[in-house]
């Protein structure tokens, strides 16, 4: 399993493209978060994700998909809460 | 006497030969085989009463007593038609479970031939079969496997043109490709033709699967299982793509997903339809060697509704499909070659070479921004690696004239950077990107070699291992 965030963060898990983009397997970021926020506060931290990686990528929060909010009036937001396991899951199409 | 090369190209068509014969010879004694224990079979003093044949129950012994397959299981594999798209590290070891089972037709599709490079995973070709289409070595090393089950062979890659008539011959769909635009074209043909997919992919060392439109309702419909539009609604950029020759792949993690992929197959073949109604919540399996846990399963959601393929308001049709309105390699985006860099910023691989061979000690810098492991492989003297990786995640930000690392700082200033990659295109994004750093003077030359290191193994030094 991936280190246990810190208090006061969650976990974000990177896959495939997503881990190869970071040169990291996982990252704690501060909690809480709304989701609607995850995609610019990782390219803040990683500047290009969001166009490279990110819109194109499928997000779990605790191993169940959700759907990222595109506007802030969205009525379905979610909010990362503090332990919580975020993934960001790419697309691998080769094989 | 004759060249060794023209002796190997006759010794090598003469074996082609024999071993055709051979192939033609083996299958035909397969067929006779069968034909022998079916008579044994009907020579019998009473009738034969039992749904499978004698041999059947010999073969699948191991498997006929597992609650999941069963003889009704069983009989439902002989009569099922499975299709495998692509025949290489994926379709291998799936189409070999599959004949193994006991399907009784078994579809495959690829265009490629065999080559040394797919051997360390691709396990049913070998190095005799090497420049054999990737269709008639697997279809003969299945038919080895298992005679009783018939392979289809398509040799050919699949287009919006031919899907529907070949997918509609099958009842599940495994999805070998490698490519987004297959896994777009495929996802799509099986929506339109209510097949359950069985979606497979692996680079490096991760893998994913999951199992789509299963059960595999008509679009528009709620009852159905999502689609790959539905998981991956938006292709990743094509400048992030990679394929295995790129990225590299390990033969068992694609051999991994491969096995799974085969029994998820047969899981929905051997189980028949389902006895409820209800339709199971898909999820997406994640196999990485890299991290601590090695599977991961994920819980996904049914179909989207505003889905382009399945959802309510899809207008995509089998005609749409068929006459190209759908453009998959316009959606998935096109990798277009890098030209950043003016002529005069890039100079050819023999330039470089007589420019040293001149000049012996110039002061100058060769910047390698392969990754590590190609670096290592094979490089040109004197050069220094910095990951092109590396770099993208160097900030230029706030700290123009910043001297990196490798950048000495006896170096005249001068005195030019050189900047090589495997083909020429990280390269030139490289050197732009030590310009916007203003690394050095006006007076210094920052620039590629073109077309990196294939063209430095064409040019320069033919012996130099090029992957």
């Amino acid at each position: 399993m991936a280190p246990k965030p810190p208090k006061g963060h969650f976990n974000v898990l990177y896959f495939a493209s997503a881990a190869s983009f970071t040169s990291m397997e996982s990252q704690p970021l501060p909690a809480p978060l709304p989701l609607r926020k995850l995609f610019d506060a990782l390219d803040e931290k990683h500047p290009g994700m969001k166009d490279n990686i990110l819109n194109s990528s499928l997000v779990t929060v605790n191993l169940t998909y959700v759907d990222v909010p595109e506007k802030d009036d969205d009525p379905n937001q979610v909010i990362i809460e503090e332990g919580d396991e975020v993934a960001i899951i790419p697309p691998v199409s080769s094989g | 006497m004759e060249p060794a090369s023209s002796r190997a190209e006759q010794l090598r068509s003469r074996i082609a030969k024999a071993e055709a014969e051979l192939r033609e010879l083996r299958s035909q004694l397969s067929r006779v085989e069968a034909q022998e224990k079916e008579e044994e079979a009907s020579g019998l003093d009473s009738p034969w009463k039992w749904p499978l044949q004698p041999h059947e129950y010999e073969r699948y012994a191991r498997q006929l007593i597992l609650p999941h397959v069963g003889v009704a299981g069983q009989v439902r594999l002989k009569s099922a038609a499975v299709l495998v798209i692509g025949a290489g590290g994926l379709g291998c070891p799936a189409a070999a479970y599959l004949a193994g089972a006991g399907v009784g037709v078994l579809g495959l599709v690829d265009g490629d031939v065999v080559e040394a490079s797919n051997l360390h995973r691709q396990v049913a070709h070998s190095h005799t079969k090497i420049g054999m289409k990737k269709v008639d070595s697997l279809a003969d090393y299945c038919t080895n496997l298992n005679p009783h089950t018939s392979c289809v062979r398509h040799a050919t890659h699949l287009t919006p043109e031919n899907a529907a008539d070949i997918v509609s011959k099958y009842d599940v769909v495994l999805d070998c490709t490698d490519h987004p635009t297959s896994r777009y074209l495929i996802s799509d043909a099986c929506v339109l033709l209510q097949k359950p997919l069985v979606s497979a992919s692996a680079l490096r060392t991760d893998g994913q699967l999951i199992v789509l439109n299963n059960p595999p309702a008509p679009s528009g419909t709620k009852d159905g299982g999502p689609c790959y539009r539905c998981v991956f609604p938006r292709p990743p950029p094509p400048d992030s793509v990679q394929s295995c020759g790129e990225g590299g792949i390990l033969g068992p993690v694609v051999g991994v997903m491969g096995v799974l992929q085969a029994l998820e197959a047969l899981k929905l073949v051997a189980a028949g339809p389902p006895s409820s109604p209800e339709v199971p919540a898909p999820s997406l399996l994640l196999f990485s060697t890299a991290g601590a846990s090695t599977f991961r399963s994920m819980r996904m959601r049914g179909r989207r509704p505003d889905c382009f393929a399945c959802g309510t308001s899809s207008s995509l049709t089998l005609g749409a499909l068929q006459s190209g309105m759908v453009d998959y390699v316009l959606f998935c985006g096109l990798r277009s070659p890098v030209r950043i860099l003016a002529p005069d910023e890039r100079i050819t691989a023999t330039a470089y070479n007589n420019m040293l061979t001149d000049k012996p000690g110039l002061a100058h810098v060769l910047l390698d921004v392969r990754e590590r492991e190609h670096y290592t492989i094979a490089s040109i003297p004197g050069a220094v690696n910095v990951p092109f990786s590396t770099l993208q995640r160097t900030d230029t930000g706030g700290k123009d004239g910043a001297r990196p690392d490798w950048l000495p700082e006896s170096l005249p200033a001068d005195a030019p950077i050189y900047v090589v990659c495997r083909v020429g295109n990280d390269s030139q994004l490289a050197a732009r990107k030590f310009k916007e750093m203003r690394l050095g003077s006006d007076r210094r030359f920052i620039g590629d070699i073109r077309g990196g290191m294939e063209a430095w193994k064409q040019e320069v030094d033919r012996t130099i291992p090029f992957i």
